[in-house]
């Protein structure tokens, strides 16, 4: 879906928002933050590849997005292949 | 109760666990109903470390032949055929690989497993789905330790319910790839099996089971749509991909 949402408009705020990746799913305290600050935090705990895109809901996030309150980011993660 | 179609596409390591649940789910739960094993590959004795046959030879075809005396209320019927796109211009009827096209294969409520080792057939498998009214398709998958996930599309009387996988797994738009069918015996042989685990295949197939007794059984919602495990963290997580919650998620 092409529907990217850039988050130019956001105001930086604070407050609680739920990341996503795989297995992990962490409500916590990273609203007013950006999609890339919330990788660059939690890539290295979850392993989240550098080109994992950011989800909320089927949008697909651009890297500056700010995350509101509330939100529910997903980092795509590679479904299982073998089989 | 009324009566099943269910194929289950590939019956590797997944398939072969897979497939002892779900003969016994149609053989109590719906009696009458049939069961269509598709596999155009061979059992070898290399695969017994992950998959359970008796003898060598086509899987479908020994799977099929293992089950239908045990199980006498499902028609159990093997497809020893690879796979194939709309668009694929070999000949199917090519003796040592012989093809089906999924659109010959799949038709209106049935259900179908997908638990294949790759994206472009699973990509094949979800497509033609799409293009019906009613369906439901589950797919699943492994890494080579202890890493899965499962999906599951349902479309009711036109409408999807849940999202086509493609919406959030770039590997299936563009799989990286390429489906087995579609290849030539040797550019198949030398295809890496990898190195997968029995306990992840085996995790693959219960989860699977799971979502069919809740949403084909029991026909509930199919919330848990998809859902990532990790055996060595011991954690599971699912996701709901159902259209109208991802709807209120995009809002927000």
């Amino acid at each position: 879906m092409e529907n990217n949402q850039t988050g130019a408009s956001a105001q930086p705020t604070s407050g609680m928002a739920n990341l996503r990746f795989g297995v992990y799913n962490q409500p916590t305290n990273i609203a007013g933050k950006s999609v890339q600050q919330a990788r660059d935090q939690f890539s290295k705990i979850w392993g989240i590849p550098t080109d994992s895109v950011a989800y909320k809901g089927k949008d697909k996030l651009d890297e500056n997005y700010v995350i509101q309150p509330g939100d529910n980011v997903e980092f795509h993660r590679r479904a299982g292949e073998k089989g | 109760m009324s009566t099943k179609r269910f194929i289950v596409i590939g019956a590797g390591g997944v398939g072969t666990w897979l497939i002892a649940g779900l003969v016994r789910l149609l053989e109590w739960k719906f009696p009458g109903s049939g069961l269509i094993i598709v596999d155009g590959d061979n059992y070898e004795e290399k695969n017994k470390e992950r998959q359970e046959f008796t003898k060598i030879g086509n899987k479908a075809i020994i799977k099929a032949h293992e089950l239908t005396s045990h199980f006498p209320n499902t028609t159990i019927i093997p497809v020893p055929k690879w796979v194939v796109s709309e668009n694929f211009a070999g000949i199917t009827a090519q003796e040592d690989a012989p093809k089906i096209k999924a659109s010959d294969l799949i038709k209106e409520n049935d259900v179908v497993f997908a638990v294949v080792d790759n994206f472009a057939a699973r990509k094949i498998i979800f497509d033609t789905a799409a293009m019906l009214d009613n369906i439901d398709v589950f797919t699943g998958g492994n890494d080579d330790a202890l890493f899965g996930s499962i999906y599951h599309y349902q479309k009711r009387n036109g409408i999807a319910t849940t999202e086509h996988p493609v919406s959030f797994h770039p590997e299936y738009e563009n799989p990286p790839d390429k489906n087995p069918g579609e290849l030539s015996c040797q550019e198949r042989a030398e295809i890496e099996g990898g190195t997968q685990l029995l306990a992840t295949n085996m995790a693959v197939a219960a989860l699977i089971l799971g979502r069919v007794q809740k949403t084909i059984v029991q026909d509930q919602s199919p919330e848990e749509t998809e859902i990532y495990f990790d055996l060595g963290l011991g954690k599971a997580e699912p996701y709901n991909r159902m259209i109208s919650y991802i709807l209120e998620e995009s809002k927000l």
